[in-house]
């Protein structure tokens, strides 16, 4: 049984027997993983009140090969979100993330730069005007991360640049994962038309550098991009995520 | 019972009482599969009187437990208001809002509060499906409107949750005008500078008070 310490996300907390929780927790180098807190509802544990809910802690664990839960042995908090307490918005943006993190990811299959992602949207949500599309980004960027991004730029089923239909109108699969040109698109189920400038902002949703900023307090162009990516997360956990009509 | 020609023979265990009694006890907050298996065992061995007792207690309480129709507190069913609410000592013009009635009990044993309470019968917790609509929020603001009380005391959870419902109904009573105040935080009556975490020394720092 390895000790391995870990930065490490609360995204779900379920107290059980007298004074212990379980915990699911997004870390950073090992993914998602599920932990025993022996007393962690007591005042004087050793994991000094670190392990809130969206706090973010440098933990100690005793790793299990079995399927039993890995035990927690220490848990220093490293980072809290003080706007998450203060406002009721962007307490369910966070827990939308966390909702995304526990539905989207596997267990120990760690991506390091999805925890970093996930720290920066969480750390900004107080922000009112860019939420909506900080929000957006974090969704895409866990659909990037994980290898289930849908294709944007070329039909998803031959690769060829999708030629706009009903002006500058493109089909997009919800089921298929990205665009559609007009000769793979009869026959596919759940298709959606994105206009031109739905496809652009989700395009520089998910790019680096400063392009998705334009996107701040645009609610006209972040409504369909809303319904898009909303849908193509809730087609991917099989379910509408249960904070996603509050985000 | 006997096996079908063929097939498995039955498990010792298999009997529909008991896999009943095992789900049921499986419900229980806390109460995992082996939990819930070791105290069905144990309630199939014990005197037959103490394992009745326990269901006619449960049936009782489920019987003649009911909320208060002021606090929401629990109280005996032939009675519409708990017995804090009906003592007439208690201090009307101070309103103490708990989580849950085991933090109403936890706050009465410690005997220094001599108010009333309002049990909102949870916190905001948007993951496990408890949103503001769910909380006892609408009877605290009948309360207040009456005219009679002078203070609220938010005396939820120090947690995200907690806090987080703590500000939603302070941003629900600002408007009626009634003082609102967070219970303290910080070190503990007892505890050592040397050995309070990050956390509890800016809680106390924030909260420090004039001598």
């Amino acid at each position: 049984m390895a000790a391995i310490r870990t930065l490490a996300l609360v995204i779900r907390s379920v107290d059980v027997f007298e004074t212990s929780r379980v915990l699911t927790l997004y870390t950073r180098e090992l993914g998602k993983v599920s932990a025993l807190a022996k007393g962690a509802r007591r005042l004087k544990s050793p994991f000094q009140s670190g392990l809130d809910l969206l706090s973010v802690c440098d933990i100690v664990l005793l790793h299990k090969a079995s399927e039993a839960l890995d035990l927690l042995t220490e848990a220093v908090l490293a980072e809290r979100y003080e706007a998450l307490t203060h406002d009721t918005a962007a307490l369910y943006g966070g827990c939308y993330v966390a909702e995304l993190l526990d539905a989207l990811t596997d267990r120990h299959d760690p991506h390091p730069r999805l925890f970093d992602a996930s720290r920066v949207t969480l750390r900004h949500l107080g922000d009112p005007v860019s939420r909506p599309s900080r929000i957006l980004r974090f969704e895409l960027a866990c659909l990037r991360e994980l290898g289930l991004m849908p294709a944007l730029d070329t039909c998803v089923h031959c690769g060829q640049p999708p030629s706009p239909t009903e002006g500058d109108r493109v089909a997009f699969g919800l089921a298929t994962g990205g665009v559609l040109c007009p000769g793979c698109r009869p026959g596919q189920p759940h298709v959606a038309t994105l206009s031109g400038d739905t496809l652009e902002a989700i395009r520089a949703l998910a790019s680096p550098g400063d392009a998705w900023k334009a996107t701040w307090g645009d609610p006209e162009t972040l409504g369909p991009v809303r319904s898009t990516v909303g849908a193509v997360i809730s087609h991917l956990i099989g379910r509408r995520p249960r904070l996603l009509p509050f985000v | 019972m006997s096996a079908l020609p063929g097939g498995p023979p039955p498990s010792p265990t298999a009997s529909g009482t008991v896999d009943r009694l095992v789900r049921a006890l499986g419900r229980l907050p806390g109460i995992g599969a082996k939990s819930a298996e070791r105290l069905a065992h144990h309630l199939l061995r014990c005197p037959v009187e103490e394992a009745i007792e326990l269901a006619e207690a449960v049936r009782a309480a489920r019987d003649q437990i009911r909320h208060c129709e002021v606090c929401a507190h629990l109280t005996e069913s032939g009675q519409a208001r708990c017995a804090i609410c009906r003592d007439p000592r208690r201090d009307r013009s101070v309103i103490c809002v708990v989580e849950q009635s085991r933090d109403l009990m936890a706050l009465e044993n410690a005997g220094s509060f001599g108010g009333t309470y309002h049990v909102l019968l949870g916190r905001l917790s948007p993951l496990q499906g408890v949103f503001e609509d769910q909380l006892n929020l609408k009877s605290l603001e009948e309360r207040v409107q009456g005219g009679e009380v002078r203070e609220v005391i938010l005396a939820t959870n120090p947690t995200l949750e907690g806090d987080a419902t703590a500000r939603l109904v302070a941003d629900r009573l600002a408007p009626l005008g009634v003082a609102i105040t967070r219970l303290a935080r910080g070190l503990a009556s007892g505890g050592s500078l040397e050995f309070a975490n990050k956390e509890m020394l800016a809680d106390a720092l924030q909260g420090r008070q004039r001598l």
